[in-house]
């Protein structure tokens, strides 16, 4: 039975912590059944213990250790390393923000004192980090780095490339994509760095792989539109993505009507803010993350594939809370990390989406120039099969 | 170039969220299908609505779209005001607004009496066009085999039920045609005589694709309270599949407090769920079909089957984006509209109505079981064998 370190920064309802580390403890629905994995939570170390956090509750019902050091979880208080997987979830907890409203949570440095025992200890094990790897493309890229240079296998990322999709489809490996949007709502950094690896995990399938990115720039207000109109973006994968939505706002909260938002301008009203991330890749293809708040409530995908005619869209389904079972589908990743050592799709696609977005947020505080990105050449191969929720 | 269908529109009441405002809405204002703002190729040129409160969105959407008219009778929404029939497709939405319920708790819904009403300008006129029953034909079975039967003899297309079987699932699949099916579970949530129908809808468009095809059901018993967890220990349904139905919720009540996905244990179970409910019948081919309402549980509605020589579990989500709590569309009613636009377009269903008069019946045969403190219903008259299209026509695109 693999043994498991939970490292977080805090344990209380409804955070990562809780919901990923809980699915360890008392099972996940997987394909039509509830799964218990074959693994056991051993110890855990955790950043923040506020009130009500519920860290020592879990030790003592699951009967493992809360440690006061990451080090000392790792080893379960002995001399060497004493589990086979790490759970690094840094996500919530106070922690403070950069200029560029990046919260600085403590995933690097966490992962780094795993490192550190890994290397005194002589073995490395297994880590899947949640969320991207870091809010800083150098760190992001020193922990996988890590991970090749040690030889373990490392894991990272959002629920929204392996949730389900409606309707239920991926790009074609292979295909050739002339152009991609993604339109997610949300507050920066959390909720654009999910649209964006949503919108990653797509088009990393096109032809020749993932070249990494030249180059980035971000614009907000109503130059978002302008762009639109100039041929930018395009307003026919707009309507795509939109198609794919459950929830238009304005007149739709209002009597309940179904809307074609940009034939009757309501997305011009409702967005006050709209943010366009333009993404241009090395081989060529350019992507655009809008950021809509106002105008709808979901995470839906567009894309113009060479000799087809008609779009291909699909919604990233968050399920309802407080099951949010859209977790449970990562978890069943994390499962396959831990139990093979192999990392189901590369953490290279979760290093170019920390790193791209840094850079959109780097643009943003430089009055939204566009940034070449040497440093973003990132290449990987999207694994043959899609990895989403399909049975 | 084909000429644009006309439509008329007979509902019982027209405001936000009800059948009707997502139904004829869709055919107003188009709907978001396939990366496009769909239109449908066709005019909702008449409408019937019954009931007009302060709530009404009727007189918004008359104003709003002056090519529909309103009209104070049925008969004249289907003549447009002249003699005969003038219409190329008819709607009849009879769900929400006020109405009388039965000594059994039956919302009387007045689905027949305005299909009637249909029916004499479809015979006056010496023609039918097709048409859409929304959700089940009638509370009453005599009168929702009448409905059936003059579709029959007039020959028109008749189409109804309920968005379930055409909605997203997850995961998006569907029963393989011609499959031995040995046991099914429905578990849902909702009232009797309203979201019952729509779990066994669910059931029902699932298990329509077994292995000889749909044989009618020969008896129907409901459980209730007590009886029900009677019937789950003495395991009348497997509980196998009970719980494949429970592991494809993504509405699961958290049993405990401080955990937000666990897997409920009987003794939770019993907490959660005050009134259970389950309607167990056997269809004339040997198959147990189960529909469960497990409020306080679930808010949604999941489908679990043995399936196949060696009884392997095939389960799914029947996923409503329901709003106001989740979305603001229900976008479930996209997929139904289409089918309906197909039917208005080709003039054939494009699945069979004999699903929804089977599913009639068994709602009907519920309640009465129920009624009657569960005693078990013999259903000669839900002799009704029929078979399923053979590709799927649920949203998959």
């Amino acid at each position: 039975m693999k043994r498991i370190a939970v490292i977080t920064t805090i344990y209380r309802y409804l955070s990562h912590a809780q919901h990923f580390a809980d699915r360890f403890l008392v099972g996940y629905p997987k394909e039509g059944s509830w799964r218990r994995p074959d693994m056991k939570v051993v110890s855990l170390y955790v950043d923040q213990k506020p009130e009500g956090e519920q860290s020592e509750d879990r030790a003592r019902e699951f009967g493992f250790s809360v440690y006061p050091t990451i080090a000392e979880a790792l080893r379960c208080g002995g001399d060497e390393l004493a589990v086979d997987a790490v759970l690094l979830i840094g996500e919530h907890g106070e922690y403070p923000t950069n200029e560029k409203s990046q919260v600085l949570y403590p995933r690097h440095e966490f992962f780094k004192e795993c490192v550190k025992v890994f290397e005194a200890d002589g073995r490395a094990v297994p880590i899947f980090n949640d969320k991207h790897l870091s809010y800083s493309f150098e760190k992001a890229k020193e922990m996988v780095d890590d991970g090749h240079r040690l030889g373990f296998g490392v894991l990272s990322g959002s629920s929204l490339p392996v949730t389900w999709r409606l309707p239920d489809v991926d790009l074609p490996l292979e295909c050739e994509v002339e152009a991609a949007l993604m339109v997610g709502v949300g507050g920066s950094d959390p909720m654009d760095y999910h649209a964006m690896e949503a919108m990653q995990c797509m088009i990393e399938r096109r032809k020749g792989g993932e070249t990494g990115v030249a180059a980035v720039q971000l614009i907000d207000g109503e130059e978002v539109w302008k762009a639109g109109e100039d041929g930018r973006w395009s307003l026919e994968l707009l309507e795509a993505a939109l198609s794919r939505s459950d929830t238009p706002c304005g007149l739709t909260d209002e009597d309940g009507r179904t809307q074609d938002m940009i034939g009757n301008g309501e997305i011009y009203r409702l967005v006050e803010n709209p943010s366009a991330y333009f993404i241009e890749y090395n081989d060529g293809l350019q992507a655009t993350l809008l950021m809509l708040n106002g105008a709808v409530r979901d995470y839906c995908f567009a894309a113009k594939l060479k000799n087809e005619s008609v779009p291909v869209s699909t919604q990233f389904f968050l399920t309802p809370t407080p099951n949010v079972t859209y977790s449970a589908c990562l978890i069943a990743k994390i499962e396959e990390l831990f139990e093979t050592g192999v990392a189901p799709y590369p953490a290279e696609r979760t290093l170019l989406v920390s790193g791209t977005l840094e850079s959109c947020l780097t643009s943003r505080l430089q009055e939204h120039v566009r940034l070449e990105t040497p440093h973003l050449d990132v290449e990987y191969r999207a694994p043959a099969e899609s990895q989403h929720a399909r049975w | 170039m084909q000429k644009r269908p006309k439509i008329a529109a007979i509902a019982t009441i027209y405001h936000k969220y009800s059948h009707t405002q997502h139904i004829v809405d869709r055919f107003l204002e188009g709907y978001g299908w396939n990366s496009r703002h769909h239109h449908p190729p066709m005019d909702l040129v008449s409408l019937f609505v019954e009931q007009v409160k302060d709530n009404d969105l009727s007189r918004d959407r008359l104003e709003r779209f002056p090519t529909m008219k309103g009209y104070p009778t049925i008969a004249e929404a289907l003549t447009l005001g002249g003699e005969e029939l003038a219409v190329d497709g008819v709607l009849i939405i009879g769900e929400h607004g006020e109405y009388p319920s039965n000594e059994k708790g039956q919302r009387l819904y007045p689905r027949y009496e305005h299909f009637m009403q249909i029916a004499e300008v479809f015979e006056k006129s010496g023609r039918g066009v097709p048409t859409f029953n929304d959700k089940h034909l009638s509370w009453n079975w005599e009168w929702a085999r009448e409905m059936y039967d003059i579709s029959q003899s007039m020959d028109f297309a008749f189409m109804a039920g309920s968005s379930l079987p055409v909605t997203w699932r997850t995961p998006s699949i569907d029963m393989p045609l011609g499959v031995p099916v040995s046991e099914a579970v429905c578990v849902g949530y909702g009232g009797v005589d309203s979201y019952d129908f729509h779990a066994l809808e669910t059931l029902q468009c699932m298990v329509e694709r077994r292995a000889g095809g749909e044989s009618g059901v020969k008896w129907l018993q409901a459980y209730r309270g007590d009886a029900f967890w009677e019937a789950y220990h003495s395991r009348l349904w497997s509980r196998e599949l009970f719980e494949a139905a429970l592991c494809r919720s993504h509405t699961l009540t958290p049993s405990r407090p401080g955990f937000n996905n666990p897997f409920p244990t009987l003794d939770e179970l019993k907490e959660i769920v005050k009134d259970p409910i389950a309607y167990q019948y056997e269809h004339n081919d040997g198959l147990k079909s189960t529909m469960i309402l497990m409020n306080g549980l679930v808010q949604d509605f999941n489908f679990a089957a043995y399936i196949g020589s060696s009884d392997e579990i095939l389960s799914t989500q029947m996923y409503l984006p329901m709003p106001p709590a989740r979305t603001t569309l229900a976008n479930f009613f996209s997929p139904l509209v289409n089918n309906i636009e197909q039917m208005f377009l080709s003039g054939e269903a494009t699945y069979p109505v004999e699903r929804t008069l089977l599913t009639t019946g068994l709602v009907a045969a519920g309640v009465d079981s129920l009624f009657a403190e569960s005693a078990r219903q013999e259903t000669p008259h839900l002799d009704i064998a029929y078979q399923p299209t053979e590709s799927s026509t649920f949203w998959r695109t």
